[in-house]
């Protein structure tokens, strides 16, 4: 088999790294969803608000019920 | 600093950190095999040894550059602590950044020193290993 040309062996070997680069970045990126920490967080947020809601609105239930009493 | 690291990673620091080490693992494991190419331990018909060493010097200081600035990161974001949760990874990360000056050292000086250079090249390699292990590794789940 014949050797190509020394730039293109430099290229060919250059272009394996990226690819090695790019495989390694789409790997972990897999593992981390499609999701990013600063969504999560909204999205937590977000969770806290209505928990945070659904229990005023219970003190608020009950109180109106002592009320009535 | 912390807030320039979070606003450069959009909040995603240790995504981005865990990101940046394994290209810089997966690029030191190829290092490896333009290495066995490049002092004639293996062959591959396509690539010529003065290429694979190249490649290696290239790829090289890609690592070294992505490894400060994770390194950078690190400190920047966390601090430096040697405590019972961090403390073989700051160890072991010093001893890493230590290898890697000592390596380059021995790139630019030769003689004697460039002897050494398929050792430190191992010891850079198991260094960054372990590092890897107790960060992003653990991060993923497989450390």
């Amino acid at each position: 088999m014949e050797r190509p040309s020394q730039g293109v062996q430099l290229l060919g070997s250059l272009l394996a790294a990226l690819a090695i680069a790019a495989v390694a970045v789409a790997v972990v990126t897999a593992q981390f969803g499609p999701t990013s920490s600063a969504e999560r967080e909204l999205r937590e947020e977000r969770l806290e608000q209505r928990e945070e809601a659904i229990e005023e609105r219970q003190e608020l239930l009950e109180e109106r019920l002592e009320q009535g009493r | 600093m912390e807030q320039a690291i979070e606003d450069l990673t959009r909040g995603n620091v240790a995504e981005v950190k865990v990101i940046l080490a394994t290209v810089v693992l997966a690029l030191a494991a190829y290092q490896l095999l333009l290495a066995a190419v490049g002092y004639g331990r293996l062959r591959l018909p396509p690539l010529s040894s003065a290429a694979a060493l190249w490649t290696h010097r290239a790829s090289g200081d890609t690592i070294v550059l992505l490894t400060v600035t994770v390194a950078a990161m690190c400190v920047g974001y966390h601090g430096f602590e040697l405590g019972d949760d961090g403390g073989t990874h700051a160890i072991v990360a010093l001893a890493l950044l230590g290898a890697i000056a000592v390596k380059v050292l021995a790139v630019r000086v030769g003689g004697r020193l460039g002897r050494l250079l398929p050792l430190l090249g191992a010891s850079v390699f198991a260094l960054l290993t372990i590092t890897w292990l107790t960060s992003a590794g653990d991060f993923l789940g497989v450390g």
